[in-house]
Order: structure tokens, then sequence, then C-alpha cells
């Protein structure tokens, strides 16, 4: 790749040829989920080229982490991926209690560990779905995803104190105990919501202008997808089976029943945009299913019988990866002993859908640029972290 | 061209099905929340304003080691053995707090500071309208000892200890004059 300075200052990653036209778009665009910053090749009305340009929400966690102990990290985890806090808790916990060698955690903690989980990832999921519709043109959906997003917030806030950067989940406990009557709000919640997602089918998912305007492009390839490592919804968008809910479970996720559901390409192209938005639909669906059983299953007791008082893993390093609502979240912690990580390094898995941009955007039109940056639902918190 | 008109025949269809939605949602009552007009109340346990019972502190800077964020500045004088007191949860308050300030503009929420407070003096409010114009309005002073009190205070404890200090020398003369 060769670097062209431009107008004296500006340096671009690619060779003019032509009559190329660069559009910037961002880092200030309503569309593009944060600020990220794309380096369009066009030809005319087609892409020839898409250069990712990251770091404008850089805030230095990986290094960062090294100053704090151990339950310092976790505020700071939280605003890796802060629309999906929760299972970036669960990812940075489990990958500590690892190089603890905690093993033997109550019950209702791991209950309430899956229920959080699953909740986040509804949470998480309406607000890709709903934006996805904001960013093809449908106002409406993104209104009523809201609607009920905030009612799993409101659940959220319940339960931890907060509404967006929960802190909630702790190495080996939780920060308080679930209140009473919280699983008969969360079935309500359930019961509520289900019939919500058929209303979602009816006003966005199967609608032919959106199916038009989404089915056929940005194809994201099986091979193409596994060669990149993307991962989540993205990677099952194109028909791959892959959850490491059911692969590798973590947790108690062995013990339920579901579905992991897959892009079909029955509208157009398999890998396509409205296969990998779909696929986020009816993952709700399952997440509903796991949380039925949870909730049914929520033992008593007290989840914070087993809490360290004191975090000091010993000397060595462990690496855990679980499934988040955008993908594959892996933790990577060195530990030196002391009570503050050595290093911690953050996996993320928009990341790497934001790197396979280049092979899922070229030859696309201009005007689909927005539409295929929406369906990869990439959050620039946990890219530049 | 039967797919050319199939196609539009369902998109008619498929809007009008999302039309219907809609009609029918004119008539559900609003969820929006006409925010200073009216307020919904926030679980007790909301994570919002800190507030410190200055009472209640005893001074043992547990809750400034866990802020991630250093927010907490906590200064402290040795107190005399006749200043000593009581907290209300039975604690002995050995420390006079001159100052003790949170800076919520640097705040994270992260409840990490309420945790290890032996007396439950420091918690986190559910009142969250605390917006201010000047960033040095949100540096919030719990302490309640007045500042031309802290010399007089600094001077008591300079003097105990060296009454302290005294004693010990002259306890050890003694041992090694026997």
């Amino acid at each position: 790749m060769v670097t062209q300075l431009v107008a004296g200052e500006y340096h671009l990653s690619y060779e003019r040829q032509g009559d190329d036209l660069i559009l910037q778009m961002g880092p200030q665009h309503p569309s593009t989920h944060g600020v990220l910053r794309l380096e369009l090749v066009t030809d005319g009305e087609l892409i020839k080229r898409i250069t990712p340009h990251i770091g404008y929400l850089h805030r230095c966690f990986e290094k960062h982490a090294e100053a704090m102990t151990y339950p310092q990290v976790i505020p700071y985890v939280d605003r890796m991926d802060y629309v999906a806090a929760m299972s970036m808790e669960l990812g940075y916990v489990l990958t500590v209690e690892k190089l603890m060698g905690l093993t033997d955690l109550p019950e209702r903690l791991q209950y309430i560990r899956v229920i959080m989980a699953e909740f986040q990832r509804i949470a998480s999921h309406l607000l890709a779905v709903g934006t996805y519709g904001l960013d093809t043109g449908a106002v409406t959906p993104f209104l009523w995803c809201f609607r009920d997003r905030e009612k799993i917030l409101d659940l959220f806030e319940w339960a931890s104190g907060a509404r967006l950067l929960y802190n909630y989940l702790w190495i080996g406990g939780v920060m308080q105990d679930l209140p009473p009557g919280f699983a008969e709000k969360a079935m309500e919640f359930l019961d509520y919501f289900e019939p919500r997602v058929k209303e979602l089918n009816d006003l966005l998912s199967f609608n032919q202008i959106f199916i038009e305007r989404t089915a056929n492009i940005g194809v994201l390839p099986p091979d193409v997808a596994i060669s990149y490592g993307v991962g989540g919804p993205n990677l099952r968008g194109s028909g791959v089976r892959w959850d490491l809910r059911k692969e590798e479970p973590y947790c108690i996720y062995d013990r339920f029943d579901f579905d992991v559901p897959v892009g079909t390409g029955e509208f157009g192209t398999l890998g396509a945009a409205w296969d990998r938005y779909m696929v986020r639909v009816r993952e709700m669906l399952e997440s509903i299913k796991i949380l039925r059983q949870a909730l049914d299953q929520l033992p008593g007791g007290d989840p914070n019988e087993a809490m360290p008082r004191r975090v000091r893993p010993p000397e060595g390093d462990a690496f855990m990866r679980t499934e988040s609502p955008r993908g594959e979240i892996g933790f990577y912690i060195v530990s030196d002993g002391s009570e503050k990580p050595l290093r911690c390094k953050g996996r993320s898995p928009c990341f790497t859908a934001i790197s396979a941009i280049d092979a899922i955007g070229r030859g696309g039109l201009i005007a689909d640029a927005v539409a295929i940056v929406g369906s990869l639902d990439i959050v620039l918190g946990e890219i530049d972290r | 061209m039967r797919q050319y008109l199939l196609n539009i025949w369902n998109a008619f269809w498929t809007v009008l099905v999302g039309m219907r939605l809609t009609w029918r949602h004119l008539f559900i009552p609003a969820v929006t929340v006409q925010y200073p007009d009216e307020r919904w109340t926030l679980p007790p346990n909301s994570r919002m304003q800190l507030f410190v019972n200055i009472d209640d502190c005893i001074g043992c800077r547990q809750c400034e080691r866990a802020c991630p964020v250093e927010c907490i500045t906590i200064d402290l004088i040795k107190a005399v053995p006749e200043d000593e007191r009581e907290a209300s949860t039975g604690h002995k308050v050995r420390f006079h707090v001159t100052k003790f300030d949170i800076d919520m503009a640097k705040c994270c929420y992260c409840n990490l500071c309420t945790i290890p407070c032996p007396t439950e003096c420091i918690y986190m409010t559910p009142s969250y309208e605390d917006a201010a114009p000047d960033r040095f309005d949100l540096i919030y002073h719990f302490a309640k000892i007045p500042p031309e009190k802290i010399p007089e205070l600094e001077e008591k404890a300079r003097r105990f200890e060296e009454e302290e200090a005294a004693k010990k020398t002259k306890k050890k003369a003694a041992v090694a004059a026997n």
C-alpha cells in the first residue's frame, strides 16, 4: 500500500488512479454508529475500496487496566461496549475467575449471570435492529425497539441501580442480590415482549421494501467470514452454525434448550445484510426461551457466598472467550501475583467485523455503504477501547 | 413481468400490514414521560449523586482507595483521646476529617466506594438533577470542620504526639537506668 500526500498534510492509504473520487464518510456521520471514518474510493456510484479508520474513541483501556486492581477494572470494562455492558462484565469476570481457579460458585449466581447476559443480548439486539431500520429509512421500528429496550433497562436499574454502565457482575459474586419479585417482573416483560417481536417482523423484517433494500447487498460469504475471524450474528448470518454458548458452554448454558439461528438466504443471497439482521431478530426469540427456563429454575440462596474478599490471582495467565451480542469477546489477562493485572487484553468482535468491511462492501453502491455498516452492528467503544 | 407485478403487490401488501400496526398503535397511550413536568420515581438503590454522612465517617480512607478514578480526596488530623467520639454504628472516630471532597465531575457512578465503608456513611442517592454551570460547583465538600479551626487541631495533635514521644523516651530512660 502506498501512502500519498493530499493537500500538503493529508495522508491517504492508497494510490489514486485516474478519476477516482475519494469520499470521506465520518467521523461525524449519523449512520456510522459512533466515530468511525470510512475512506471510500469511488468510481462513479461504485465503491472501489473501503478503508475504515478507527481510533477516535481510544481511551487506553488496556494500559489503564494495568494501573487498577481487578475489581476496579470492571467499570472500565463496562465502557468498552457500552450498549452490552453486562456481557462485557461477564467475559472479564469469567476470565479473572479462571485465573484464580474459582470454580465452585453458587447456583443462584450462575443463574443471575445467564439472566443478565440474555436480557442484555435482547437489549443490544433491539438497539441493533432498531438503528438498522433507521439506517435504511424506517423510523417507527426504531422508536418501538427503544420503547422495549427501556423496559429492560428498567429491570437492570432495579437490580443494579444503573441503567447503562452497571458494574453489577463481580468476581465471584454480584454487587447485590436480585430484588424480591424480580423473576415475576421479568416474566411479565417476556410475556409482553414476545408478541412485539412478531410486530417488528410485520412492520420491518418482512416488509418488501426493506427486503429489496437489504437482501442482496453486503454479501459476506461464509469462507470469507471465517477467514476474517468474524463472529457472532455476523458469522451466523452467513450460514455458519457457530455459537460459543453451544460449542464451548460457559456458565450454565449447557443446561438450557435453545437453537442457534443462522442465515438462510430466503429472500436473496446467503450472508447478505438482511440475513445478519434476521439472525438478530431470531436470536431475541431464543434469548426469551433461555430466559423463561432460567427464571423458572432460579434457585434461592446467597449469590455472594463464594465472593473472595481480596482478588489476588496466582501468577499465570488466562484467556476466556464468551458470546457477547456482537460476537466472541475474549479477555487475556496476565497476572504477576499482585492485586493488579500485569496485562489485560480485550479481543473485540466488532474490530474483526469492521476489518471485513472492505471484503463486504467492495463493488457495492455508495448508497449501500451505510446499510452495510449498519448491518454489522459495530460499537466503536469496543473497537477502539 | 409476473415477478415485477408480484413485487409491487408484495410491497403494497407488506406496507399495508405495517400500516395496520401503526394504526392500532395510534390508540395506545403514549409511553413518553414529559420530563420536566412529570418524573418517574427511581428505585431506591439507584446510583446517582454520592452523599456522605460525615458524622459517621471514621476517616479510614477505604473509599478513597477503592475509587478507580480518584474522585475522593480526604485529609485527616489525628484526634487526641479526649476528642475521640463514637459514630452512630459504634465505631470509634479517631480522626478529625478536615477535608472530604468528592468531584462528581470525575465520578463514574460505579458504587465501588460504598461497599468497603465500615459505617456505611457514604452512599449513592437517587437524586439526579445536579447539573451546575461551573465545573468547580460539582466538587462537593462534605467536611464540617471550619478551616480556621484546622491549625488549632493540628497544634493539638502535634503537642499530643510530642508528649507521647517524651513519655516514651522517659520510659526508655527509666528502663535503661534500671
